[in-house]
């Protein structure tokens, strides 16, 4: 489990050298674009690219290998379900049963979309340190209160975590152990009611000790953001790639391409 | 259950987030500030649960909670699943291109949870927070499921049977929460009425 995504933001790359302002607003329309792609070859293209952008961000592999096994767990039944249930009549079979070729065709472009844009996210928000990147939200016009709320349950989600895992700890001493019935979902309430408690009062202290220090709804932060004739560069390369990406897929070039091969 | 990247077509991609810029503006209406740490909260707590599993016949499956969240936050709900959502795009397990989808699929299930919940004040019964509760976390988790089917099937035909199976899927899911979220409303009500929405406490001290 990678929650902590800015653990390897002090790698030195051109890509953490960025203006986050310039990386977030540019990444943020290349994922858009990718998310629309309709044919394979495209999307591939789409995949070397963030996996390029992943490179130069120097970002560790393992560390990202951990995130990217929940998303490709999550969609391998796509493959079966898909080939298997996609409407029409269909000549080629596996084991005995219809195969649908463009069902299969279909699950390999969402799995290489979903892993290129999970490799883009990567790059967007794990080569600078968190807060910095809200920060840089807030300059993209994000509204405070958004951010301000992502702030602060960036702080509680580890806190809360630990203190679960301690409640975890404490219900495996006492010899409870999960099964499928009633009383495992009984105790899993009350569980969750004990977590909400417990984190509820701790946000209460640490809330009144905020209003001490003179909290009024705003957060104020040192960080100052310069953009370099190199920011707009970058993010300008990104934005090409990305409005080439969606004009040819707009084109439908590779999919009559992509037609000619099944 | 979220839905990945890649999967929705262009339209509902955009009216997912059309859809959530309009319920985001609406709920979040004169919001005070103490409510600020208070949605967080929520947020965190949302986010942690979805680390629970709960074993079941062959696999093991999380919990949303989606419905507690509305039964707590009451309209602010949609703020905290929201934030939810968001982070989890930002955190690396997909989602960035239908964080609108994700949001009023789950978001929406919350608004519709704390409607259940309300209904509570109509009806005179024993323990009828905890099976207001119930249902109001069952109900939560049907509307989740009926707009993840939604979602996939006008994003083409050749998603009509995987609808079908999520569908199904999230009958059972909803059994799991709505039995999570009653017992967690029971236990709340027990120890800290006044977390609940529109719950005071009624026994002194």
């Amino acid at each position: 489990m990678s929650l902590d995504i800015d653990r390897h933001a002090h790698v030195e790359s051109s890509i953490q050298r960025w203006d986050p302002r310039f990386k977030i607003a540019s990444l943020l329309l290349l994922i858009l674009c990718l998310a629309l792609v309709k044919s394979i070859p495209l999307i591939l293209i789409g995949l070397f690219l963030s996996i390029g952008l992943l490179l130069i961000s120097r970002i560790p592999l393992g560390f990202i290998y951990q995130g990217l096994k929940v998303v490709v767990i999550f969609l391998l039944p796509f493959f079966i379900i898909l080939p298997l249930t996609y409407p029409g009549e269909t000549e080629s079979y596996f084991i005995g049963m219809p195969y649908a070729i463009e069902g299969l065709r279909l699950a390999t472009l969402i799995v290489i979309k979903a892993i290129a844009i999970v490799l883009t996210a990567y790059v967007m928000f794990g080569s600078r340190r968190f807060d910095v990147s809200m920060t840089a939200l807030q300059h993209l016009k994000c509204p405070p209160l958004v951010v301000q709320m992502l702030l602060f349950t960036y702080r509680f989600i580890f806190l809360f975590l630990a203190e679960m895992r301690r409640m975890d700890t404490a219900m495996k001493a006492r010899g409870f152990i999960k099964k499928p019935d009633l009383y495992t979902l009984k105790v899993l309430g009350g569980f969750v009611g004990t977590l909400l408690i417990r984190s509820f009062e701790r946000t209460e202290r640490i809330y009144k000790a905020m209003l001490s220090k003179g909290y009024q709804g705003e957060l104020h932060t040192l960080i100052e953001f310069k953009s370099e004739a190199k920011d707009f560069i970058k993010a300008g390369v990104v934005v090409l790639l990305a409005i080439v990406i969606f004009s040819v897929d707009m084109t439908t070039v590779f999919s009559h391409a992509e037609q000619a091969w099944f | 259950m979220h839905i990945a990247d890649g999967i929705v077509s262009g339209p509902v991609i955009a009216t997912g987030f059309g859809i959530t810029a309009l319920l985001a503006a609406a709920t979040m209406r004169k919001v005070e500030l103490e409510e600020i740490p208070k949605v967080s909260v929520v947020t965190a707590v949302f986010f942690v649960a979805n680390f629970i599993h709960i074993p079941l016949v062959v696999a093991s499956i999380h919990l949303i909670l989606n419905g507690l969240a509305g039964v707590i936050l009451g309209k602010r709900a949609f703020m905290a699943i929201m934030l939810g959502v968001v982070l989890q795009a930002f955190f690396g397990f997909g989602g960035v291109s239908v964080i609108g989808v994700n949001s009023v699929m789950l978001g929406g299930g919350a608004l519709l949870a704390y409607g259940v919940w309300q209904c509570r004040h109509f009806v005179s019964m024993p323990n009828k927070e905890i099976v207001f509760g119930s249902l109001a976390g069952a109900m939560g988790i049907f509307f989740s499921g009926c707009i993840l089917a939604l979602a996939l099937v006008t994003t083409g035909e050749a998603f009509m049977t995987a609808a079908q199976m999520v569908l199904g899927y999230h009958v059972i899911l909803m059994v799991i929460e709505g039995a999570v979220t009653g017992a967690c409303v029971g236990f709340l009500l027990k120890t800290k009425p006044d977390l609940l929405s529109g719950q005071s406490s009624n026994k002194a001290g």
